[in-house]
């Protein structure tokens, strides 16, 4: 009995050493791939004609800039990407793709929201590239400083999501709303009458992603807290989790359903949820702007919500599959990013980001 | 005086009594007999709902019309006519990719004309409506697609086939398969089970034969299991990213095995994190099974000789092997539908290649089956359901060998 | 005197003596199996060690975030940690109530089907029925979120109207709950149903009892060890419960004893935070591991106090 004790503290002991001891972090192997991908063969980096070379504000409107051509199959190895769910749908199809034509290396998505993709990134350094619906937050950057060896975060605009303010298609009386208004109908009014008198004198239901969805911090931000004109984040946090009739969900296809279920019901999600039940929603206007293609490109309708992938050079360089595979993401993302239900980025933002891979790969 | 000198005996004073004991009995058993039936029907339900979204009409349209790319109807067209066309209009990394794959001019006739459909007309799937749908409303829903959707075409699709078993994932829902999730599965599963199975008996029977029930140890060891069946499944998941993610990152990435690059989100790590999992109900089945066993069956083992071990391994445990075996039936229905400690331990969501052994990245099933219940378009809830089939599917092949087990070695004590 | 002779003449044809030959065999190889199985025992404490030890660090960064008070924590009823209000009432509550949902219809059914198959049903049809209720056990916990929200949910709309029940709510979360408990509870008390010895039962047809009365008074309170493990692990499996919760019950934490309206439970809140958009290290992230604490702390006083009843009337034959 004695000896079973002891023998179950040596145990404890053991694994309590064994934790002091494990290594922070994986180091990223060097892979001697010398020079398939690195050499920028005919395509310019910056537009020639413009003669002072500013690489890194947008050139000419007209002009786009041109990656070199990448060869899936010339590259191989691991490539580890981890972030936002709104990110993810675009990521797998251009991972298939990339698959599809010859990578023979192995991709991997992991869907755990943009606070989890950064933390593998940055804290953790398990993660090549990292999916994201918000930019990065200081704190995050920091961490990455941390790591060693040291990560600096590039950004890489590659698409747009237009967050749509959603009724039911019975609801006759709602078209377009100016911003004071849909920040009134989100947080203080109680009935419909509240905002407008001449709208009915029922109660508002509300349906919202959960607190702890970028959806919801973008809404707060830009809806409520710039709207009012309020100090901080939490103030307007504050004033839409107090509303009255709120229902909050983490699957945007269930506050579908719910929106769906009531003429006094409003709500707002990715603008795909709203486009598959066109028939049974209506898209509300804000300030006279209704979201499709050209106003969420150009920034127009105001909830427009960008889409990045972040990565480090000195990953990229060290892994030519992963800056091959960010290529070929900026070159073809255009491609499928209408299919899969979300906007292409403005040309200048996807120049900037073309840009910054060009500056990486120096 | 026609008395009858036995109308009062005890027999005939109790004959209503026993009717209506029996008529208790009765009423009883039928309760008994319809609580069954209600778990059935649930199941039943449940079942129903999955095999209706199944198999659906689909709003198929094609990107490029099959008309506009040849005369001729395509499946009329020579397989070099048909290579001809490929050649025309893939991009060339495509084409060399899947030159690599098969050289296109040794392919099949069929293979040729997928590879069309595939890659050239490029169909996008628009509307799904499930069988429960059609059955009430084929007129209208056709009226409407014909509406809406002028160019597309509506198809009868089992989304449940051959070939959704074995394609790779994808992020077309109409190219989808399910192989690489369902051999992260079954990988995941086997080493669960490898891990579980012994460390779960070997502890019921300590607890059971060995342990003094009286010491304190013991007792913790007891209230200790008990209390771990019902820790959420999150946190085991946190449990196994700090232990055998981080800490142990050395074995589980098979790093002293010389595979340099490559970090602890194996399926060791997650095998092992759903072990834990599923210790707890293995071990309190089989200790219930255990100490069913009548204690004369020992005493007549011990009596004729036999030591302490030779006594449990050839009559307690053979005795007690169908509760054993419910226990690992039971633990592994948990184990295979397990979503979220598996995310937290780093399962991919999509993965490109399949798994090639314990020390790969992978990913699973009900990862899969939830990740698509959350997408908008109808069409992932059709290849949800489909994948959810694929898992019970699995699911009762791996529990029919325990199961027959169960049914041979069952049988009612003296 | 004989006795001497014969023991000697033995001796000389064996070699040793009756008395050495008599004593205990050594046997290394049961002590080291005997360790063995305890070291299998000793890993459940590691493990808890390891949860207790995990979860109690990032729940000790939680308490000590400024705003954040203990008292407040269990006595408020307002759970929103994103403007600041910590009170985890709302959250314990909703689990209560979904595990109580649940219970009412594992418990009964369960046991229920489990002495149908054990007493009444034939032994092929019993072979028959267990496994295909077990099928219940195995259907993804995610299935079962969606089954509530798309069939339950539907179901309790049309039965008590459609603006009495929310479409999150913890009645229709509880319900599916219970349904994939059955399994485990049915198979559980059939199990040990089963291993009560037949003598016992014929016993009590010998003295008249009719089939229900053996089975409700004599074979029920025989097995009643394993019928009581079998609930004990159906209220665990529901209280830890993640998905169907997450899915089902909704993601506002409330305050509400109304089975039709949606609240939170603490593993919904748990499944939420972890899988969402939060940097790590915020209260918010760090509330989860509080929560998960303070659940760990609930099913240890469930279970001690179970296993207290379980040994006071435990009944042992033989």
């Amino acid at each position: 009995m004695r000896r079973s004790v002891s023998f179950l503290v040596l145990v404890i002991a053991l694994s309590v050493i064994l934790a002091a001891c494990a290594p922070v972090g994986t180091p990223t192997s060097a892979v001697t791939e010398p020079n398939a991908t690195t050499a920028v063969p005919t395509a310019a980096p910056a537009d020639p004609t413009a003669a002072p070379v500013e690489p890194t504000t947008a050139p000419a409107a007209s002009s786009a800039i041109e990656l070199p051509e990448v060869d899936p199959s010339t590259v191989s190895g691991d490539i580890n990407t981890a972030g936002s769910s709104t990110v993810y749908p675009l990521a797998e199809v251009i991972a298939d793709n990339f698959k599809k034509d010859g990578f023979a290396g192995n991709v991997n998505i992991a869907s755990v929201g943009t606070g989890g993709g950064f933390e593998r990134f940055c804290t953790t350094g398990e993660t090549d590239i990292s999916n994201a619906s918000r930019a990065i937050k200081s704190s995050e950057v920091e961490k990455c400083a941390a790591l060693n060896p040291a990560r600096t975060p590039i950004q890489f605009r590659v698409g747009t999501d237009a967050i749509a303010v959603v009724v039911s298609k019975e609801n006759t009386f709602l078209t377009n709303i100016t911003a004071e208004q849909l920040a009134a109908i989100f947080t203080t009014a109680v009935n419909w009458s509240d905002v407008d008198p001449s709208w009915p004198a029922e109660p508002i239901l509300r349906f919202t992603p959960g607190t702890d969805s970028g959806t919801f911090d973008f809404f707060v931000e830009v809806a409520v807290q710039k709207t009012l004109g309020l100090e901080s984040l939490d103030d307007g946090k504050r004033m839409v989790l107090e509303a009255t009739n709120l229902q909050t969900s983490e699957d945007d296809n269930v506050l579908v359903q719910g929106v769906e279920g009531s003429p006094y019901a409003i709500g707002y999600f990715g603008f795909a949820y709203f486009n598959e039940q066109a028939d049974l929603l209506t898209a509300v206007s804000i300030n006279g702007v209704a979201p499709s293609f050209e106003s969420a490109e150009s920034g127009e309708y105001m909830l427009s919500r960008p889409l990045y992938i972040y990565s480090d050079a000195s990953i990229m360089k060290e892994k030519p599959q992963v800056a091959a595979f960010i290529n070929y993401f900026l070159t073809n993302v255009n491609d499928v990013i209408t299919e899969v239900g979300y906007f292409p980025a403005s040309e200048d933002a996807l120049n900037a980001a073309k840009q910054a891979w060009l500056d990486a790969m120096k | 005086m026609n008395h009858d000198p036995f109308a009062n005996t005890a027999h005939n004073r109790d004959a209503s009594g026993l009717a209506r004991r029996h008529r208790t009995g009765k009423t009883w058993q039928a309760i008994f007999f319809s609580s069954t039936v209600i778990g059935l029907l649930a199941l039943l339900a449940l079942l129903a709902t999955v095999l209706d979204k199944s198999f659906s009409y689909v709003a198929i349209e094609y990107k490029v019309e099959p008309a506009s790319l040849a005369a001729k109807p395509l499946d009329e067209l020579t397989d070099a006519e048909l290579v001809n066309l490929l050649e025309a209009n893939l991009s060339k990394n495509r084409l060399r990719t899947l030159d690599r794959a098969k050289t296109l001019t040794q392919r099949t006739h069929s293979d040729l004309l997928n590879l069309v459909y595939e890659n050239i007309l490029e169909p996008r799937a628009l509307a799904s409506y499930s069988i429960s749908q059609w059955i009430t409303n084929s007129q209208q829903i056709r009226a409407e697609v014909a509406k809406k959707y002028p160019h597309a075409r509506l198809e009868f699709r089992a989304w449940i086939n051959g070939n959704f078993l074995i394609d790779p994932l994808s992020g077309d829902p109409l190219l989808a398969g399910v192989r690489t999730a369902l051999l992260g599965s079954l990988y995941l599963i086997a080493i669960t089970i490898a891990v579980a199975f012994p460390i779960g008996v070997g502890s019921a029977i300590y607890l059971e034969e060995y342990a003094d029930k009286k010491k304190w140890y013991n007792r913790i060891i007891q209230t200790n299991i008990d209390n771990l069946a019902g820790v959420p499944s999150i946190v085991y998941g946190i449990l196994g990213l700090a232990i055998f993610v981080r800490t142990l990152a050395p074995i589980t990435s098979g790093a002293f095995l010389g595979n340099a690059d490559s970090n602890g989100r194996t399926i060791l790590s997650a095998g092992m994190t759903m072990a834990l999992l599923i210790l707890p109900v293995l071990i309190i089945n089989s200790q219930e099974a255990i100490r069913a066993v009548p204690n004369s069956l020992r005493q007549a083992s011990y009596g004729l000789g036999a030591t302490k071990w030779q006594t449990i391994w050839n009559h307690v445990l053979p005795s007690a092997l169908p509760g054993i075996l419910t226990g690992t039936i039971l633990a592994i229905s948990r184990a295979i539908g397990e979503t979220a400690p598996l995310i937290i331990v780093g399962a991919a969501t999509f993965i490109t290649s399949d798994p090639s052994g314990p020390f790969s990245k992978f990913t699973a099933l009900p990862i899969q089956i939830y990740n698509w219940t959350t997408r908008p378009q109808e069409v992932y809830r059709n290849i949800a359901a489909a994948a959810i089939l694929v898992l019970l599917i699995s699911l009762l092949s791996l529990n029919a060998a325990a199961i027959l087990l169960r049914n041979r070695f069952s049988r009612r004590h003296a | 005197m004989a006795s001497m002779e014969i023991s000697q003449s033995l001796t000389k044809t064996t070699g040793t003596s009756i008395s050495k030959r008599l004593k205990k065999q050594h046997r290394p190889a049961e002590k080291l199996i005997q360790g063995f199985l305890f070291l299998c025992g000793a890993i459940s404490i590691l493990t808890t060690v390891g949860i207790v030890f995990e979860l109690g660090k990032e729940a000790w960064l939680f308490f000590r975030t400024p705003g954040v008070d203990l008292v407040d924590f269990f006595t408020t009823t307002t759970w929103q940690p994103s403007i600041g209000k910590f009170g985890v009432l709302p959250l314990v509550n909703a689990t209560l109530m979904t595990t109580v949902f649940a219970m009412l219809i594992a418990l009964p059914l369960g046991l229920a089907a489990a002495i149908f198959l054990s007493e009444y049903a034939s032994h092929k049809a019993r072979s028959i029925l267990k496994p295909i209720l077990e099928i219940l056990a195995g259907v993804p916990t995610v299935v079962y979120g969606y089954f509530a929200l798309n069939f339950m949910t539907p179901l309790l709309r049309s039965i008590f109207g459609e603006s009495n029940v929310q479409i999150y709510n913890t009645l229709s979360a509880g319900m599916v709950m219970g349904i994939m408990i059955l399994p485990l509870v049915s198979s559980m008390s059939e199990d040990a149903l089963s291993a009560v010895p037949r003598s016992l039962r014929e016993a009590a047809y010998g003295l008249g009892a009719t089939r229900f009365e053996t089975a409700i008074k004599v074979v029920l309170p025989a097995a009643f060890s394993g019928i009581i493990a079998a609930f004990i692990i159906g209220i665990s499996r529901a209280i830890g419960e993640t998905m169907i919760v997450a899915v089902a019950a909704g993601s506002g934490p409330a305050f509400t004893f109304n089975p039709f309206k949606g609240a939170e439970t603490m593993t919904g809140y748990i499944a939420r935070i972890s899988g969402g958009d939060l940097a790590y290290d915020t209260p918010d992230y760090n509330s989860i591991f509080a929560i998960g604490l303070l659940l760990f702390a609930i099913t240890l006083m469930l279970n001690i106090l179970s296993r207290r009843l379980v040994a006071r009337y435990r009944e042992v034959y033989e």
